[in-house]
């Protein structure tokens, strides 16, 4: 699923890259943690599976598709195969949680019909089919990353990523919001969690790769968060 | 496709409510571009009449001696004739010419004529030109010729044997063209004007919207999908602008064009449906120009997809 070959990623020339000669392979249906301290390169990291950014070396393959040679235009059909979650949900405080869910299957040109049918389907899975009317502030944290996620994984991708999902979130809702990710690894999602909240990662016992100044220092199979502090 | 055109209509539509300021300046400021330019499109246009009525009216004529032998008459009439830039030349005898000014100024006393002891007007050529504007040109020429010489009425004085609308035709030329030349620059102008207008509108727009941007392109829509509610709403404000312009222009063409040539009988005010619904293609066209030109603009600078 996810393919990173000899990738750096170097922002200003001279001064130390976000990533540096990273290797990661990712098979389909996968659920992995990427940890790290904020600047250890996580971010960077997501934004170059996303095509956000390109890499100023090696090569990124993401659904079979070699990210390094791809033409601009063709960049919103691979974004189409990647669910995104963020810490700051990215909901759009105007439109109801049915509605911002809609406008992400809207602007991809999909018909009413379809959307009538599978944003109802989603909020069920999220737990959120009673909350449907409900703006975004009018609900909780843990409510509204629901939310985002529901957006993400609406149009059924094969990638999730996500960014801190839990970063804004208390451990309680927390952990809800792991164990959706964790049922929608289920379906047979490629489910990328970066984050850097240590009870999480070590309670699940999913792959762990850890990145630090850039560099993947451990990637370990049922692994725990690590780092000594 | 229909589906998302109703969503485009629907994107700028509530664009248009969220900053109608900023929306209706880029509109006043089109309109008005789009006004000048249809105002200097048709007062050319006019103006093209006018200067084509005079050049009609610009002839040389060469006043003839009394007496002039008539083969050096005719062999004037000869070399005119083989010059390249004269279209015709016509001989007026003296009697003619005396009917013609009686038609032309004595009808309410012809006892003025009748009293006049002989005949006081020369003959005369009278030469037509292909282009007025060699006026000065054949008039040297003709000057400079010896059978001119022999035959003109006043040889001491040559100025006196000729008579043409010189002046008149390049100080309408120099008109035209002044005229020309500061509504070219007015119309640049302001069409920069409203170019920046428009991109300042779209700007906002984007700004306005740049949270459902960033979803837009996390979830996968196409460039063009981003794009197009922002070009279509760029252009339809150079349109409504292109439409209030035409319609001004009806107003000027309907009700003040008319009152205009009542006024003015001796010029020939008159436009037809035709050249000025021409004004109107042209208006619509270059305003539809701007409005896309203005939106792209703003899009390469502020909204990278």
């Amino acid at each position: 699923m996810i393919s990173m070959r000899n990738v750096s990623k170097i922002y200003v020339p001279n001064k130390p890259p976000a990533l540096d000669d990273c290797n990661v392979e990712i098979e389909q249906g996968e659920f992995v943690f990427l940890v790290g301290h904020s600047g250890s390169g996580k971010s960077t990291f997501i934004r170059l599976l996303l095509r956000e950014l390109l890499p100023t070396r090696g090569q990124i393959v993401v659904a079979g598709q070699d990210l390094t040679k791809m033409k601009p235009w063709k960049v919103p059909y691979l974004r189409r195969n990647i669910g995104c979650v963020f810490q700051d949900f990215k909901l759009l405080p105007n439109k109801t949680t049915y509605e911002n869910i809609a406008f992400a299957l809207e602007v991809i040109g999909r018909s009413k019909h379809v959307i009538r049918t599978q944003v109802p389907e989603v909020l069920r899975l999220v737990g959120l089919e009673e909350k449907m009317e409900s703006y975004p502030d009018e609900l909780s944290g843990g409510e509204q990353q629901r939310v985002s996620i529901a957006r993400a994984f609406v149009n059924r991708p094969p990638l999730l990523l996500a960014d801190e999902p839990t970063g804004n979130l208390d451990p309680a809702t927390s952990l809800g919001i792991m164990s959706l990710l964790n049922r929608i690894n289920k379906t047979g999602t490629t489910v990328l969690v970066a984050t850097h909240d240590r009870e999480m990662v070590d309670s699940m016992r999913k792959r762990v790769i850890a990145l630090e100044g850039g560099k993947v220092i451990r990637d370990q199979d049922r692994g725990v968060y690590g780092y000594g502090d | 496709m229909a589906i998302n055109f109703g969503y485009f209509m629907k994107e700028s539509a509530t664009s248009f409510r969220r900053n109608w300021v900023m929306s209706l300046g880029a509109i006043i400021t089109i309109y008005l571009s789009l006004l000048l330019v249809g105002i200097s499109l048709g007062s050319g246009m006019l103006l093209g009449q006018v200067v084509e009525s005079f050049e009609d009216k610009v002839s040389i004529r060469v006043f003839l001696k009394d007496g002039a032998p008539a083969e050096q008459v005719d062999a004037m009439q000869a070399e005119l004739m083989a010059n390249e830039m004269v279209a015709t030349v016509a001989y007026t005898s003296k009697e003619q010419a005396l009917e013609e000014f009686k038609a032309r100024l004595m009808e309410d006393s012809p006892e003025v004529i009748e009293n006049l002891p002989g005949n006081p007007l020369p003959a005369s050529l009278d030469i037509d030109l292909k282009d007025p504007r060699n006026v000065s040109t054949v008039v040297e020429q003709i000057v400079a010729s010896d059978n001119f010489m022999a035959v003109a009425d006043r040889p001491d004085d040559p100025a006196k044997s000729l008579e043409y609308g010189q002046e008149v035709v390049e100080k309408l030329f120099t008109v035209t063209r002044i005229i020309r030349i500061v509504s070219i620059v007015f119309v640049a102008m302001l069409a920069v004007i409203s170019m920046i207008f428009i991109n300042n509108a779209i700007r906002i727009a984007i700004y306005a919207r740049r949270k459902e941007i960033a979803i837009m392109r996390l979830v996968g829509a196409s460039n063009w999908f981003i794009r197009t509610p922002f070009l279509l709403e760029g252009t339809l404000q150079s349109l409504v602008g292109a439409l209030l312009a035409i319609g001004t222009l009806s107003v000027l063409y309907f009700y003040i064009l008319p009152k205009l040539s009542e006024l003015m009988t001796f010029l020939p005010l008159s436009m037809t449906g035709g050249d000025a619904l021409q004004v109107s293609v042209i208006l619509v066209v270059t305003g539809v120009a701007m409005g896309l030109a203005g939106a792209m603009l703003a899009m390469r600078r502020y909204l990278r997809v």
